[in-house]
């Protein structure tokens, strides 16, 4: 038998156990082995090796579902009390834009009144009237950005040294 | 109905339980997949307690942003991508060790499971020596070549799906099981030699 056949044999012994056979391999296979004993200890050893691998079970430390699912319990009311948080700052800047297109009229008086005190060109002005809308979400993205924070420090258990 | 509608049902109940919070869904999931997810989490990071600190903080992550399953394809697979991001973004943290070991076998590090003090009876100390064996014999394996072997034979997971959870091309998946399986058929001969 040459060399060529015991190493297509050995290939073939793998891929039926890594994403299986054609019906053609699979015959040519089987009928190898029955004449081969190297191979057929190569895929005898394959499939104790395979079997040792999905019987091996690993110990699951005490209570681990239980802990587990309390501290998920724990962030889901977390969650869910940032919730109602959220929606205020969201109700709270669309008032404030309403508010401000609503009042646009006297704060460009405002902001003109101040120009003329104070000489400011009225590039300036309108500069910081423009500014002065987007205040509002200034503020949402602010505190956006501190909550984004807080949930993206390392938290405790990632700490090295535990 | 067959058995592929079921799983689909299953996956779409899943979804939506997962869109909603929902936290009995939460509990019956943690508790099914317990075994499986913490076998995965030893495998992939060699230590017992810091895959307690994973299993956990993957579930915390499942709830957060289970609105991004959309049950379309199996829950195992999501879950699994979602442990293995946590555990590479925690070795891209830990630079001064240089854990990549997931995508580097050179920097592999020894798989390390400290053995169980609890007493057991016989057949359990038995059934353990076995396993201690199999342990050792992995942890002669590269992380990356022991991950697909994990995945494909003892999750049962397709080719495709675990191309999904490695975010590796399915060929590249095929050649670490062919490595993988040829490295566990040799390191395990030695044991029973």
């Amino acid at each position: 038998m040459s060399e060529n056949v015991h190493t297509r044999a050995l290939q073939l012994v793998a891929k039926g156990r890594v994403e299986g056979l054609a019906q053609l391999e699979s015959e040519w296979l089987a009928a190898h082995l029955q004449e081969c004993e190297f191979c057929n200890e190569h895929a005898r050893q394959t499939d104790r090796a395979l079997r040792s691998l999905r019987t091996a079970a690993i110990p699951l430390p005490a209570d681990l579902a239980g802990r587990t699912q309390f501290r998920v319990r724990l962030r889901a009311m977390e969650l869910r009390e940032r919730q109602p948080q959220r929606r205020m700052l969201w109700l709270a800047c669309a008032a404030s834009w309403i508010f401000g297109i609503a009042s646009a009229p006297y704060v460009w008086r405002v902001f003109e009144w101040f120009g003329h005190v104070t000489g400011a060109p009225k590039l300036i002005l309108e500069i910081g009237f423009g500014l002065w809308w987007t205040i509002p979400a200034l503020f949402a993205v602010l505190v956006l950005l501190l909550e984004g924070a807080g949930q993206a420090e390392e938290p405790e258990w990632m700490k090295p040294g535990r | 109905m067959t058995f592929s509608t079921l799983m689909r049902d299953e996956a779409k109940n899943i979804a939506r339980g997962l869109q909603q919070r929902d936290p009995d869904l939460l509990d019956r999931l943690i508790e099914q997949y317990q075994f499986r997810l913490f076998r995965y989490l030893v495998y992939i990071t060699g230590d017992k307690a810091r895959a307690e600190d994973f299993f956990q903080e993957t579930w915390i992550r499942v709830l957060e942003r289970g609105h991004q399953y959309d049950g379309k394809s199996k829950f195992e697979a999501w879950l699994f991508a979602i442990a293995r991001h946590l555990v590479i973004d925690w070795q891209r943290t830990k630079k001064a060790q240089s854990l990549d070991a997931l995508t580097d076998p050179e920097l592999e590090k020894p798989l390390q499971i400290p053995s169980e003090n609890e007493p057991s009876p016989l057949h359990q100390v038995l059934a353990q020596e076995r396993e201690e064996d199999v342990q050792a014999s992995l942890e002669k394996i590269p992380a990356i070549y022991r991950e697909v072997l994990v995945l494909r034979f003892q999750e049962e997971l397709q080719i495709e799906e675990m191309a999904g959870v490695l975010s590796i091309p399915v060929s590249t998946v095929k050649s670490r099981l062919y490595r993988g399986l040829d490295a566990l058929r040799g390191a395990l001969e030695g044991g029973w030699a």
